[in-house]
């Protein structure tokens, strides 16, 4: 299962322009963080209100868009062809389903992060700890994706091996998430998606363009390139893709989405609940501009891989020259080389490409670090724990967890979208039922709560155990009989990684709700928290439900629980 | 359209249960509208009764203590509001998951060329109509649920201030003064 490292296609040198753009870009990142922090405290955000949806719309983008948008999903759409599409539909239609079920209830649940939503939803040190440990696993996970990404890329702007390019790319991003840090410099979202986008549809439009692919409208215009293409590119569930696993890749995209704790922060930090749905609304526009586009860029990189190696169409697919799993990672910059265009402006795609995968890193290395170090050390293991200690905690935290994520680079399982949807399923899986249970059904206790979790983990780490690991481990390649082979191949077939969630989001809901129900009802407190969630009486900006019921009821709700304790700010 | 069709059934709908919640509801309704003063008769006066009910009704919930449970919805707003959400989530299944499915049951017919655009049908309906449509339905449901919010009396903009000491008018039924 595991893939090529290389990108055999790819112009691999240093190239002074395109490295003087990736530094640029992530400068401009710092510099505009850092002012508009300053900004920040001098009232900008009071003014800001009127922009509320569109801006957060584009946070939202921004936050969403990592190597695995920017790159892994034009790879898997020129790869797997019809199947590829299970991403594109998964990694976008679930913000619906987060609209109408989540997000304005999450917003007036008014907790930033997953262990902490888990944990006072279900009154449960231990399901804060499960929470905590599942949003680790999810930021590394979902790093090795980015890690990859980077690696690649950066080969074709530094010119060096993919290993050390791996090794520096991970230095890189940590030394960004130090300087970010102590510049205090937020992260200015709206204007790292504006860059990110203007750096992809550049791609696409003057590919497509100078190609004569396309004019105005290559999102649409690629439909005529499909008598050219290989079969392979649009016929539906061939090879090993079969209904039943493109349907199960889209659900797990679609409730991972859901559950992922990193999307759900930003529901947080709008004005309102109205403003939670409007820019959720948005946020979903702004992923689209790059989704429509994506399957355009797949389609140009296929044809022009054909036509630069003198191959047929039919040869990208199978054979000897047939595109390999890091060419199709990096379609979208091969598509750039492949035509021909000046090195500064295939740098910017690149470029485009580092940015997404390095602020997305440095956001996951954020999130691991604040679980170890305040849910599972500040919270369970050392109550009594310093500020300092926390800090050291969480330093380790983002150096081990480095560490493991730039080994396992080295030598990945599978192509960058494919890496992402692992967390996605995972996330899926564990977190999406407790967030949904938990909102939508005030009997959901922290019995319910603790056993869904602990079958939801398990449910994830056997697929992996049993599809994954055997290509990296001896004893359970040789039981598996051989390193591609899964152990319990029915189970691979019906619960794969990537697609764990289509059988165990169901699972989770049903020991979730069969334990709460065997099991008492949980405290009326809680009861009335989840109920303050779903009134259509406005709240305060500062305001959590749980403020409000501490308040005691209705009327109270009114004017407002000044709260007190915003501490656990999100980093 | 089919909202001015709603609308109705709730009027009529309502006039059973509002006399039953007067009698559950007992003595705290009397008190609410002693303390509403004269703001019913504001709302019926401007909106001509319909979305004065539902006001009513929503000024007469005390959401903290009716049950939440996704299947039995227990206030009104909650009945209203999860016929939006469900009927969006089947139009959201089918969008997502029919043209897959179809393709499933009918390759032959599904991966037709387009006329015009050229692309196969079920790429096309798939790459590009599903995340549209979801696109579609998210700005649907946003609208909706705003006028859902208007139909109950309830204004989100005047967003309440935790300092804010007359915040108290504005949870009330967002009556603006």
């Amino acid at each position: 299962m595991t893939v090529p490292l290389q990108a055999e296609a790819l112009d691999i040198s240093f190239k002074l322009l395109p490295a003087i753009i990736v530094f640029l870009m992530m400068a401009s990142f710092l510099v505009i963080g850092f002012v508009f922090k300053v900004a920040d405290t001098e009232g900008m955000w009071v003014a800001g209100r009127g922009i509320g949806n569109i801006e957060n719309g584009m946070a939202i983008g921004a936050n969403w868009m990592s190597a695995a948008s920017y790159l892994g999903l034009a790879g898997l759409v020129a790869l797997a062809g019809f199947y590829g599409l299970a991403f594109i539909v998964g990694w976008t239609t679930g913000y619906f389903v987060l609209l109408i079920f989540l997000a304005a209830q999450m917003r007036r649940f008014g907790k930033y992060t997953a262990p902490d939503f888990v944990a006072d939803r279900f009154n449960s040190p231990m399901a804060r700890a499960l929470a905590a440990f599942t949003t680790l696993l999810i930021a590394y996970v979902y790093s090795v994706g980015q890690a990859r990404g980077m690696g690649l890329v950066g080969q074709y702007v530094f010119g060096l091996d993919i290993i050390p390019m791996i090794i520096v790319m991970m230095t890189i991003t940590v030394g960004y998430l130090a300087l970010s840090g102590m510049l205090g410099a937020t992260k200015n979202m709206a204007v790292q998606y504006v860059i990110l986008i203007v750096a992809f549809l550049a791609g696409v439009y003057v590919v497509g363009f100078s190609q004569g692919y396309s004019t105005v409208l290559p999102q649409i215009e690629y439909g005529a390139l499909f008598s050219e293409l290989g079969r392979q590119f649009s016929e539906p569930f061939i090879g090993g893709n079969s209904y039943y696993l493109w349907v199960a890749t889209a659900f797990s995209l679609i409730v991972g989405t859901c559950g992922l704790p990193h999307v759900l922060v930003r529901f947080y930090t709008v004005e309102s609940e109205r403003t939670a749905r409007w820019s959720t609304v948005w946020g979903l526009f702004f992923i689209l501009l790059l989704y429509w586009a994506a399957p355009a860029m797949a389609a140009f990189g296929v044809d022009l891989f054909a036509a630069v190696n003198g191959i047929s169409s039919e040869a990208v697919f199978s054979g000897e020259q047939a595109m390999s799993g890091a060419e199709g990672d990096v379609i979208v910059v091969l598509a750039a080389q492949f035509a021909q265009l000046p090195t500064w402006f295939v740098g910017l795609v690149a470029a485009g490409a580092m940015a997404a995968a390095i602020a997305t890193t440095a956001g996951l290395f954020i999130t691991a670090s604040s679980a170890v170090a305040h849910d599972i050390y500040a919270e369970l293991i050392n109550p009594d724990a310093t500020q300092r200690q926390q800090v050291l905690i969480g330093r380790a935290t983002i150096i081990g967890i480095g560490a493991l994520v730039t080994v396992t680079a080295f030598n990945p399982p599978a192509l960058i979208g494919e890496l992402v949807a692992y967390a996605f399923s995972l996330a899926g899986t564990v977190l999406f039922p407790m967030f949904f249970l938990g909102l939508w059904w005030e009997n959901t206790n922290r019995q319910g709560a603790l056993a869904g979790m602990t079958v939801g983990l398990l449910l994830w780490f056997t697929s992996i155990i049993n599809s994954v690991l055997p290509a990296y481990v001896g004893f359970l390649a040789d039981i598996a009989g051989g390193s591609g082979q899964a152990l319990i191949p029915i189970y691979a077939q019906y619960v794969p990684p990537i697609g764990a969630a289509l059988i165990g989001t169901p699972l989770v809901f049903l020991v979730t709700i069969a334990v709460s129900m065997a099991t008492p009802e949980p405290p009326l407190e809680t009861k009335r928290m989840v109920r303050q969630c779903h009134s259509p009486e406005p709240m305060g900006q500062q305001q959590s439900a749980e403020d409000v019921v501490a308040d005691g009821g209705e009327e109270m709700a009114a004017d407002g629980g000044t709260t007190a304790d915003e501490t656990d700010t999100e980093a | 359209m089919t909202d001015n069709r709603s609308q109705q059934d709730d009027a009529v709908t309502d006039g059973g249960r509002a006399a039953d919640d007067a009698v559950t509801d007992g003595g705290r309704a009397a008190d609410d509208a002693a303390t509403d003063g004269g703001r019913a008769a504001n709302d019926a006066a401007t909106d001509g009764g319909v979305t004065a009910s539902a006001a009513q009704k929503h000024s007469n919930t005390d959401y903290l203590s009716e049950e939440v449970n996704l299947l039995k919805p227990s206030t009104a707003y909650m009945r209203d509001h999860l016929r939006i959400v469900w009927t969006g989530f089947i139009v959201w299944a089918v969008i997502v998951f029919g043209p897959v499915t179809m393709t499933m049951l009918a390759p032959g017919t599904m991966t037709t060329t387009m006329p015009v655009l050229g692309f196969p049908w079920h790429y096309f309906l798939v790459a590009f109509g599903a995340p549209t449509g979801a696109l579609i339905l998210a700005a649907v449901y946003a609208r909706q649920r705003d006028k859902l919010d208007d139909k109950y009396g309830i204004d989100h903009s005047t967003a309440v201030e935790p300092d804010d000491s007359g915040a108290t008018a504005a949870t009330d039924g967002g009556q603006q003064e």
